[in-house]
């Protein structure tokens, strides 16, 4: 790509780049707001997730190309989370960044930061959008539907809407601020290491987690006859529940480690699904 | 026929398109669809009643995680549709909903080689620095499919329900059933890409005691992460006697 004598980012020690205006309306971006509008089942969220802050890491990595792809690379990983918290994560990931752009902060911590919250967070968000704030606005927006007012459908959007854009805008900036004040106190103190410590254990067993419960496949090859009859997949899930999908994430990493393309993988495990489906050995 | 299909694909459109990126507002659930179409179709209250009891029926298919439920939004537009255009009463329109949600969901699916594999495209785009092309991807991948899905809309108001069964006539089903085995499988590619960017020697056996505790005693995901914080204390020292976190100064384990 670039050439060797590439200029490191010339952040200073308590140079701020990014501006009040700029995280607020990082918060109704398009990336922000269109977080499920470019969603896929290998990605998820994570390319409006770099849309969502790349504003701000060109701003951080202005005089580093090279940084601001790496930067890029970072944000367009895998990322999923209830959307209207995804603004939070976005404020505490510019806050690392900028302390990576200055080398104070290893650039894989803000890739396990985000992994150890999409998790939890979106248990969190998930449960209060989906299963109560939805159901207080259908109930009502029903009630008034049956009972013929037009105005059911409104209400229902009012109520779930205004919550979820309050907490978009209100969560960039939170997510900025408890970033900043952790990691300039945490630097002082030397906590710093520590929270980076914890923040990769909790991303690792994340996706540990993730990996047992977010692999619908299954393998239908069926063994013996009549009442003995029992499928591979009950012989391996015997072995060890989700074995199945741990191998498949282990062959992945594999072949990514082998430097194959994505792309290739993707189109690959398509050809798989119809191959094993014709077949008739997996569901 | 004309005109109510045109309404019925666009309205589909608005609202089971670019609702995401609106900001995921939820106007893609038939409460708000079925009133919607039956406005611009001239019968509301037959728009509201649907409106209510669809939204009923798909109460609970939501996308939670990454599970992908029936597409409530097609099965409110069409639904409404046939009963005002074609005159079928509710009952008659909700029994309808389910198969056509099903379907639309399978037709999704369909696309999903293509949106997955444009999606393996922006690694490379961002390694390259090139951003422009990265927001390029994110409409593209959202937008390949509307102009099918709008025809197929279209269509199934235009030719009536049988239109929806001639669809999915075309199509064997293995390979429907493929792509929807390799959607199932996919997910743990995008996790083994972030394992490539954060993964240790250190910390691999994080990785396989997450996954152990959710395989064998079914803790769910916030639980393993709470877990893992009160490990990362322990681990850290942080209410040991002694002072803490000075000798993890110089990083020890990127040599992975």
């Amino acid at each position: 790509m670039t050439s060797d004598n590439t200029t490191p980012t010339e952040l200073k020690d308590n140079e701020r780049v990014i501006t009040h205006q700029d995280l607020v309306r990082s918060a109704v971006n398009v990336g922000s707001l269109g977080m499920e509008f470019s969603w896929t089942y290998a990605n998820q969220m994570g390319i409006a997730f770099c849309l969502m802050i790349m504003k701000m890491l060109k701003k951080i990595y202005r005089d580093d190309p090279e940084g601001y792809a790496k930067a890029l690379e970072r944000h367009v990983a895998f990322f999923n989370i209830t959307p209207q918290i995804a603004p939070f994560v976005g404020g505490i990931a510019i806050s690392m960044e900028e302390k990576i752009a200055k080398g104070e902060l290893e650039p894989e911590s803000v890739n396990e930061v985000k992994a150890a919250l999409m998790g939890p967070l979106s248990g969190i968000g998930d449960s209060i959008f989906l299963t109560c704030i939805r159901i207080v606005a259908v109930a009502l927006g029903i009630s008034l539907c049956q009972s013929g007012n037009p105005l059911g459908p409104i209400v229902y959007l009012l109520i779930y809407n205004v919550p979820a854009f309050w907490l978009r805008i209100w969560g960039v900036q939170k997510g900025y601020e408890v970033g900043v004040d952790l990691l300039t106190g945490a630097e002082k103190s030397g906590l710093m290491d520590v929270i980076m410590q914890i923040a990769g254990i909790v991303g690792c067993m994340v996706i540990g987690s993730m990996t047992k419960d977010m692999f619908w496949a299954t393998i239908s090859v069926e063994f013996g006859i009549g009442d003995a009859a029992t499928t591979l997949q009950d012989v391996l899930d015997g072995i060890m529940p989700g074995i199945v999908g741990l191998g498949f994430m282990g062959i992945y990493y594999w072949l990514l480690s082998k430097k194959i393309s994505p792309v290739w993988l993707i189109l690959g495990t398509m050809a798989f699904g119809v191959i094993a489906a014709f077949f008739g050995f997996m569901e | 026929m004309f005109g109510p299909a045109l309404i019925c694909a666009f309205v589909d459109l608005v609202f089971g398109s670019f609702d995401y990126q609106f900001g995921t507002l939820y106007g893609f659930r038939p409460i708000v669809v079925a009133p919607v179409v039956g406005l611009l179709l001239g019968d509301v209250q037959m728009g509201l009643t649907l409106g209510a009891s669809l939204e009923l029926l798909f109460l609970g298919s939501v996308s939670i995680g990454a599970y992908v439920p029936p597409d409530a939004t097609s099965a409110g537009i069409l639904c409404t549709a046939y009963a005002i255009l074609l005159g079928f009463d509710a009952e008659t329109a909700v029994a309808l909903a389910m198969p056509i949600g099903s379907i639309m969901i399978a037709l999704s699916n369909l696309f999903s080689p293509v949106t997955n594999g444009l999606s393996g495209l922006a690694p490379t785009y961002a390694a390259a620095g090139q951003d422009k092309k990265i927001v390029g991807l994110h409409w593209l991948i959202a937008l390949i499919y509307v102009p099918i899905k709008f025809a197929v809309i279209y269509a199934a108001v235009y030719f009536g329900s049988d239109a929806v069964g001639w669809v999915l006539d075309v199509v064997p089903d293995f390979v429907l059933t493929g792509f929807s085995i390799a959607a199932n499988m996919l997910p743990v590619m995008g996790f083994a890409m972030l394992g490539r960017m954060i993964f240790t020697k250190s910390l691999m056996p994080f990785f396989f005691l997450g996954f152990l505790l959710t395989a064998y005693a079914n803790i769910p995901v916030l639980g393993v992460a709470l877990i893992a914080v009160i490990i990362g204390i322990e681990k850290a020292g942080i209410f040991d006697q002694r002072k803490p976190a000075l000798a993890a100064e110089g990083d020890d384990d990127d040599d992975f």
